[in-house]
């Protein structure tokens, strides 16, 4: 950041999974605690929170849902600090983290947590209201009964016909992220697939199949900023936020984004705007480099995700991704520059509010030497997350090492 | 007696009609084209008057950009009874917009020639409930 540099202190999570019986406020204390008591920090010592408004209200938490932050208070204890709840979908989790760094860099508070708890889980995401007239969301959905995964499947059919992805490279995906999720204790699904496992699989949207697309989990996490000069009271292994960006879309993108009905492409404008747009933000704020980055948590929600993030993050052309991956150079734990070591979306789940925090804790995780049995074998010091969110919204976070 | 074919939200797409056209908008200074119809032009560069958009009944036939099969019943608000897996694409038209709309077959190839149709979501006594999609041109 410009004004003052600043570092993550405290990260906690709440294991993924699903828990029919536990609010999203609950999910959201163990979170805060666990980061808290990783930073050895009382919660009367944070001085600001920003949270993650939850989108999927109307079937269950309604208001409470949105406001978040809020609710968790209630139970982690009130102490009247200001609370902000973004809504961002599923780029929330980066979203909150940088309004949190933005609190700090401004020199107005020196510790802010940023926190998202969740329960996404049940299956295909789908509209708030039933609202003809100004829900675009629903009508998009009622009209085509496009879900998630059938754009996802648009993309990657597309992309195979251009770039000659195989099926055996969309199954080899999810067969490289699943071994982090073997050793990782707060994934949900913790075993290793085969390719033919994946290739048996149901084809859910032609050409992804059903291990190809990851499910849907409750889970939360929390994070702890704070100036980088004041860190070492709280940890011996600080983490430089070294960029929190956002993007969104451009106009005249030529992606039909989720929640929308058409496109307008315009001669020179990339696809996935929002996701180029957040991760040339990062690394132009950051002064890194593409060949910077160690270690990488991206949003397999899909292997159409994994390779077409790949491209972006990497700067490599469109189709670029498939030869590296191909070579072992994002293999797990022992590739060039690892790629989802945590087990990714696919071990986890979305949930959507929390994810973004919770990639950013597996990078630092990677960073500190702390992920164990699933730790990485590049001894990385740079790491980047990004998330993606519905109607074309984005966000990236790049850390390293600083001690 | 036949049901009354309506479309299941109105003021997408001309109705009733023989050939249905989906219903959108176009910029009067700088020709951007929006489906469904706004009441700005989307781009950033120009003047933000309503006066400026004009709504306009686009073509009916496209080109398949690329298209897939959704194999499972998406959750409620969606509704289509009988639920049968149907195909669903993005379609280029020649006024340069690609729209999303489901197709009468998956048996389709990048660039094929499709026109708009409508189909069937589902009936209750009075209606039939339907939306618009694309089927293969009749060569």
């Amino acid at each position: 950041m410009k004004n003052r540099e600043l570092a993550i202190v405290g990260m906690g999570l709440h294991k993924w999974g699903q828990y029919p019986d536990k609010s999203m406020a609950e999910m959201g204390v163990v979170a805060i605690q666990n980061a808290l008591s990783d930073a050895n920090m009382s919660w009367r010592e944070v001085q600001a929170m920003t949270a993650g408004a939850y989108m999927w209200i109307s079937g269950c938490t309604g208001v409470p849902g949105l406001l978040t932050g809020t609710s968790i208070t209630t139970q982690l204890g009130r102490t009247g600090i200001p609370i902000a709840n973004v809504v961002n979908a599923c780029a929330s989790g980066q979203s909150i983290l940088r309004e949190a760094c933005l609190a700090v860099a401004s020199g107005e508070y020196d510790i802010v947590c940023a926190v998202g708890t969740d329960k996404s889980a049940g299956g295909f995401f789908r509209p708030q209201s039933t609202d003809a007239k100004f829900d675009y969301d629903y009508y998009r959905y009622a009209m085509t009964g496009e879900t998630n995964p059938a754009y996802w499947a648009m993309e990657m059919r597309k992309r195979m016909s251009i770039v000659g992805t195989t099926e055996d490279d969309m199954a080899m995906v999810k067969v490289k992220t699943s071994k982090g999720g073997v050793g990782n204790p707060n994934a949900r699904y913790r075993r290793a697939f085969t390719k033919e496992e994946v290739l048996k699989s149901n084809m859910v949207c032609d050409p992804l199949r059903l291990y190809e697309i990851c499910a849907t989990s409750d889970g939360a996490a929390a994070v702890i900023v704070m100036p980088l000069d004041k860190a070492q009271k709280y940890t011996k292994k600080p983490l430089r936020i070294d960029a929190c960006t956002m993007g969104s879309a451009s106009y005249g993108d030529p992606t039909i984004i989720l929640t929308y009905l058409s496109a307008y492409p315009r001669p020179g404008v990339l696809p996935y705007s929002e996701s180029r747009n957040a991760v040339q933000a990062a690394y132009k704020a950051s002064g890194r480099k593409p060949s910077d980055i160690n270690v990488v948590e991206l949003p397999d929600n899909s292997s159409w995700h994994y390779f077409t993030y790949l491209d972006m993050i990497f700067d490599v052309g469109y189709g670029g991704s498939e030869k590296m991956f191909r070579e072992g150079y994002f293999d797990v734990p022992d590739g060039k520059v690892p790629v989802c070591p945590s087990g990714g979306f696919g071990a986890f789940g979305e949930a959507t509010v929390a994810q973004g925090l919770w990639q950013v804790i597996e990078v630092g995780k990677q960073i500190r030497g702390d992920a164990v049995g699933y730790q990485i074998t590049n001894n990385p010091k740079v790491g980047l997350a990004q998330s993606y969110g519905y109607a074309g919204n984005n966000g990236v976070a790049i850390i390293s090492k600083a001690w | 007696m036949a049901k009354n074919k309506v479309p299941l939200v109105e003021g997408l797409f001309t109705w009733p009609a023989e050939k249905p056209r989906l219903i959108g908008s176009k910029c009067k200074v700088c020709g951007s084209m929006s489906f469904p119809k706004q009441a700005y032009c989307p781009n950033p560069d120009c003047e933000k008057k309503t006066d400026n958009v004009e709504v306009v009944e686009l073509s009916n036939r496209g080109k398949i950009y690329t298209w897939t099969v959704q194999v499972y019943p998406p959750a409620p608000p969606f509704k289509m009874e009988p639920f049968q897996p149907f195909p669903i694409g993005m379609i280029d038209l020649p006024e340069g917009l690609r729209v999303l709309g489901m197709l009468t077959t998956e048996k389709v190839d990048f660039g094929a020639d499709v026109e708009m149709t409508t189909r069937k979501l589902f009936e209750d006594d009075k209606n039939e409930y339907i939306t618009w999609a694309f089927q293969p041109v009749q060569k």
